[in-house]
C-alpha cells in the first residue's frame, strides 16, 4: 500500500524554523490526524507538500513519485489535492462551476480541440457537470448549484472547497481545518464522508482544531508544536502524552 | 443612403478599435496584465504592409503573415514574462510597446521611419471589418465555455488555487499571449489595408490606453463590453462636438465616472443592476442568488 511520506522535512522563513526535521506518513486508505496549537506549523506542512513553498531540507514522495522541489501543478497532477484554511473559492462563479474546475486534472481534450470548440469538448464538459452534481448531492448542496460562491455561508463555502478538491479524484487529500466554524451535526456529517473517502482508498491528512473530531476519525494522530513533531500514536496514546498536555495547557 | 454611407467611417473605426480592445480583453480574462496589444498590432500592420508593398505578397497572405509574426512575438514574450506578475507584467509590456515604436522609427529604409508607409491599397471595407469583429467575439464567447475558459477563470481569480488544481499558469498565459497578440496582429493588418497609411505613433501609448480604456469602460466579463466601450470612445467626440477639442478630457472623465459608479464596466455593471432589480433573485446571466440560507 502506498503512502505520502515526509522524511526529515524542514522549512525556515528567514531564519525562523516553521517546520523542523519532520517525518510523517500519510498512508492510503486511512485518515491521519495532525493537530497542534496555533502557529505550530501545520499549514506550512500542507504548503510544503503541495509545493507552494519549497522545503529547506528533506524529502517528500507520494508512493513512487518524488515530489520534492516539483511545481505545485505537477504535484497536483500526480494526485495530491488540498483545501485551504482561509477559504479560496472562485467567488463570482457559481458553486457548480467551482466544482467543475476541480476536474481539470482529468481533462483529456487537447488545447486545440478546446480552441475549436469540438463536440468532444462539450461532451466532456457535460460529463464533468454530471459528476459535479453527483458530488453536490453527496454533500447535500444541490440546491446551491447555481448560487454564487460568495453568497454562501462559511460552512457551505468549506463544502464547496472540499468538493472541488475531491473532484480531482486525488490519491491523497490534505484537509486544512475542514470543519472550522461548523456545528457538531454538520461536522459528523462530513466525518462520515471522510471515512467513505478513506474506504475508497484515498489517504487523508486531517488538520483540525476540533480535537475530539480528530480523535474520533483518526487511527494515527501527529501532534506538532513550534514546528516540531512532539508526539504521535493513537488517540489515547496522544491524549496521555505529557508533552502534548504541556503544549496545549502550558507548563 | 448618403447619410448612412457617411457613417461608415465610424463603423470602420469602431470595428478596428474593438479588435484591439478584444485583444486586451482576452489577456485580462486569463489574469494576464499585458498591455502589449498596441505593439502586436504594429507588428501585424507593418509585416502585412511591407510584405505587400516590397515583396508583392498577395494581401490576404500578407495579413496572415502579419498575424503569424505577431503571434510568435506573443509566445516569445510569454517566456520572460512568466516570471512576473501583476504590475511588473504590465510595465514590461508597456516597455515592449515603446520598443516597437522605436524600432519602427529607426529602421526607416524598411518602415518609412516617422512618415510611415503610405499609398497602401484600400482592400478591407466595412463588411470585412464587421465580420472580423463578429468572428473574434464569437470565438472568445465559445472558448470561455470550454476548459480554457475554466482555467483562465481560475488563474484570474487566484493563481495559487489554479496551480493546486493542476492548472499550469505558464501554459495558459502562453496561450493568452498568443491569442491576444494574434488578434491584435490580425487587426493591425486589416487596419493597414483599410486606411491607406500606417505610421509608428499610431501604435503607441495612445492605442494602448484606448484598448485598456475601452475594456474598463465597457466591461471585462462579456465580449460585448470591449465593443461597447470602443463605440463610446469613438462616437462620444462626435456626439458632443463642442467638446471634441477636449476629447481626451471627456474620455478621462467618463472613465473615472464609470470606474467609480459601475466598477464592472457599463455592460456588466448594468446587466448586474438590472438582474438585481428585476426579481431580487438573479445575480447574473446564469447565476441565481439563493435566498439567504
Amino acid at each position: 500500500m502506498s503512502a505520502l511520506t515526509l522524511r526529515a522535512v524542514s522549512k525556515s522563513f528567514g531564519g525562523v524554523l516553521a517546520v523542523s526535521d519532520l517525518s510523517l506518513d500519510i498512508p492510503a486508505g486511512r485518515i491521519t490526524g495532525l493537530i497542534g496549537p496555533n502557529g505550530a506549523g501545520k499549514t506550512t506542512v500542507v504548503n510544503v507538500i503541495t509545493g507552494i513553498v519549497k522545503p529547506t531540507a528533506g524529502r517528500i514522495a507520494a508512493g513512487e513519485h518524488e515530489l520534492t522541489g516539483a511545481s505545485p501543478e505537477a504535484i497536483a497532477r500526480s494526485g495530491v489535492a488540498r483545501t485551504f484554511q482561509n477559504i479560496r473559492l472562485l467567488h463570482d462563479q457559481s458553486v457548480l462551476d467551482n466544482v467543475v474546475v476541480g476536474f481539470h486534472r482529468h481533462e483529456t481534450t487537447s488545447l486545440l480541440a478546446n480552441l475549436c470548440g469540438l463536440p468532444s469538448v462539450w461532451r466532456e464538459r457535460d460529463a464533468f457537470r454530471a459528476r459535479a452534481r453527483a458530488l453536490l448531492d453527496r454533500f447535500e448542496m444541490t440546491r446551491f448549484a447555481m448560487a454564487r460562491a460568495d453568497s454562501l455561508s462559511y460552512g457551505h463555502q468549506r463544502r464547496v472547497e472540499m468538493m472541488r478538491a475531491i473532484a480531482a479524484a486525488p490519491e491523497f487529500l490534505l484537509l486544512d481545518e475542514p470543519v472550522a466554524g461548523m456545528n457538531q451535526v454538520e461536522a459528523d456529517g462530513l466525518g462520515a464522508i471522510f471515512r467513505a473517502l478513506a474506504a475508497d482508498g484515498i489517504g487523508i491528512l486531517l488538520i483540525e482544531h476540533n480535537v475530539s473530531f480528530v480523535m474520533d476519525l483518526c487511527e494515527t494522530i501527529h501532534v506538532m508544536n513550534t514546528g516540531r513533531l512532539i508526539a504521535h500514536g493513537t488517540a489515547d496514546e496522544v491524549a496521555r502524552d505529557p508533552a502534548v498536555i504541556e503544549a496545549y495547557l502550558g507548563s | 443612403m448618403d447619410l448612412l454611407l457617411s457613417y461608415l467611417p465610424y463603423v470602420d473605426a469602431i470595428c478596428i478599435g474593438s479588435g484591439y480592445a478584444l485583444s486586451q480583453f482576452i489577456a485580462l480574462r486569463a489574469g494576464l496584465f499585458s498591455l502589449g496589444s498596441a505593439g502586436f498590432a504594429s507588428l501585424g500592420a507593418y509585416t502585412a504592409a511591407i510584405a505587400l508593398m516590397r515583396y508583392a505578397v498577395p494581401a490576404a497572405w500578407a495579413v496572415l503573415l502579419g498575424t503569424v509574426v505577431a503571434t510568435v512575438a506573443g509566445v516569445l514574450m510569454s517566456v520572460p514574462l512568466a516570471r512576473l506578475r501583476g504590475h511588473f507584467q504590465a510595465i514590461a509590456t508597456v516597455a515592449f510597446v515603446e520598443i516597437i515604436v522605436s524600432l519602427a522609427l529607426h529602421f526607416d529604409h524598411f518602415t518609412g521611419g516617422p512618415a510611415g508607409i503610405n499609398g497602401l491599397p484600400k482592400l478591407v471595407g466595412t463588411w470585412e471589418l464587421v465580420l472580423f469583429v463578429a468572428a473574434v467575439a464569437a470565438f472568445f464567447a465559445v472558448i470561455e465555455r470550454t476548459g480554457i475558459g475554466r482555467a483562465f477563470g481560475a488563474i484570474r481569480q487566484d493563481d495559487i488555487v489554479a496551480r493546486s488544481l493542476g492548472i499550469s499558469v505558464a501554459r495558459y498565459h502562453r496561450l493568452a499571449f498568443a491569442l491576444s497578440a494574434g488578434i491584435a496582429g490580425l487587426c493591425g493588418g486589416l487596419a493597414a489595408f483599410n486606411s491607406y497609411t500606417i505610421e509608428p505613433q499610431q501604435f503607441g501609448f495612445g492605442l494602448l490606453t484606448l484598448a485598456i480604456g475601452a475594456v474598463l469602460l465597457g466591461g471585462r466579463s462579456s465580449v460585448a463590453g470591449p465593443i461597447v466601450g470602443t463605440a463610446i470612445f469613438v462616437l462620444l467626440p462626435e456626439l458632443a462636438r463642442p467638446l471634441s477639442d477636449n476629447r481626451f478630457l471627456l474620455q478621462g472623465a467618463l472613465l473615472i465616472l464609470v470606474i467609480t459608479f459601475l466598477p464592472q464596466g457599463i455592460v456588466d455593471g448594468l446587466r448586474r443592476r438590472r438582474a438585481a432589480a428585476g426579481s431580487g433573485r438573479k445575480g447574473g446571466p446564469e447565476i441565481v442568488r439563493t435566498p439567504a440560507a
